[in-house]
């Protein structure tokens, strides 16, 4: 019975992403794109900022931490402008399904090891006050966005895109 | 005719994306560009490369204080008001060698800031100006208030008339060296301003800021009498 009611639940689910998949694919790419683009934009300007924030997690060797520090935003404000004009939808979704899920395990290490950092997932970032950390929604945004990255692999082209 | 439509269609795809990692290859290498440090940048006179090219007073006493901050940054600008009066003493008591290290990842304000900073302290009023600055500290980052003659006009609220300090602030003579103090601080793996530490060794974030009594007492525990 409760199998039943499942099954007619997934089928409507099922159903749902793949009739209207070209619209829903638009809507995907914008919001990953957007996020990813915004968050770029916010801290290209900040490099050292940037820096300071990949350092805060305490993974990586000073030197190496730093480097991706400068390199992060503009990665991110390409993957976002691809994503959002479409074109090599399916690549992007890769790399940024990839990076959703590189934050999502440094925010939860730093979460585990009691670390309190800002996430740096936007303009702010390095050590903050115990009580400023967002952990939680950091990671359930990034949880969200790794779905939409792997619906986009799944269905890359959609609406208003330049891959053909 | 549909099958030429899809050859340019494809053309104008691999244009963007070609376009897109150029523009933003360009921004990577103009990124480490601007931003890496210069050997041949004018420091001032109270700097000391192996102090990681801070701002340093007192350079033969121990033990050594080291303080990193950002002009822009709300919470140095509390720690100031908090702690300022106790560190100036100890810096004017010779009770223990200072090093400040003005850093500048907030914005290009903060740049403007640690230059005027680096100017007074060649005129020898460091401290008047590290304090004129947290208390002019504009309510959002980068405003615009910085901007213009405002670091002259505050040196003049301060004493500092000369035409050295005012030919420093308008052209910007240790704008080169506050990357050099940006590198040395993010190689020394500073996450977070105000930082402080003595011997090298960071006091108790949790505890040991915010509070001039337990500030006082870890500095004591660090050996500043």
């Amino acid at each position: 019975m409760v199998s039943e009611l499942n099954k007619g639940i997934r089928s409507k689910v099922l159903n749902l992403l793949t009739s209207n998949q070209p619209w829903l694919t638009l809507l995907g790419r914008l919001i990953l794109g957007g996020v990813l683009l915004t968050a770029g934009a916010l801290k290209v300007g900040k490099p050292q900022l940037s820096a300071m924030s990949v350092r805060a997690y305490e993974i990586l060797p000073t030197d190496i931490a730093n480097f991706f520090g400068y390199v992060l935003p503009w990665f991110e404000v390409a993957l976002g402008l691809l994503l959002i004009v479409g074109a090599a939808v399916k690549v992007c979704a890769i790399l940024g399904g990839a990076t959703m899920l590189i934050f999502i395990m440094g925010i939860s290490q730093a979460w585990a090891r009691g670390l309190s950092i800002d996430c740096g997932c936007f303009s702010a970032g390095g050590v903050v006050d115990p009580g400023e950390t967002n952990y939680l929604s950091s990671i359930i945004r990034n949880i969200g966005l790794t779905f939409i990255a792997i619906y986009l692999y799944r269905f890359p082209k959609g609406r208003f895109g330049l891959d053909k | 005719m549909a099958a030429s439509n899809s050859s340019s269609d494809k053309g104008t795809r691999n244009l963007v994306i070609g376009m897109v990692v150029f523009v933003v290859l360009i921004g990577v290498i103009f990124s480490f560009i601007s931003n890496r440090s210069s050997t041949t940048a004018m420091v001032p006179a109270s700097v000391s490369a192996d102090d990681g090219y801070g701002i340093v007073i007192n350079p033969t006493a121990t033990p050594t204080v080291d303080i990193y901050l950002d002009y822009q940054c709300v919470v140095c600008k509390n720690f100031e008001i908090i702690n300022g009066g106790y560190i100036n003493e100890i810096a004017a008591q010779n009770k223990a060698k200072v090093v400040f290290h003005t850093m500048s990842f907030l914005g290009a304000e903060s740049v403007i800031a640690a230059n005027a900073a680096a100017c007074a302290a060649d005129e020898g009023k460091f401290l008047e100006m590290n304090l004129a600055l947290f208390q002019n500290q504009p309510t959002s980052h980068d405003s615009g208030m910085w901007a213009g003659d405002f670091m002259k006009r505050l040196g003049n609220s301060i004493g500092l008339n000369s035409a050295t300090f005012e030919k420093c602030v308008a052209e910007g003579d240790y704008i080169d060296w506050t990357r050099n103090v940006a590198q040395a601080s993010a190689s020394a793996d500073v996450n977070s301003t105000p930082t402080v530490k003595i011997n090298g060794k960071e006091i108790d974030r949790n505890s040991e800021y915010m509070d001039p009594v337990k500030f006082r007492a870890a500095l004591a525990a660090g050996g500043v009498k």
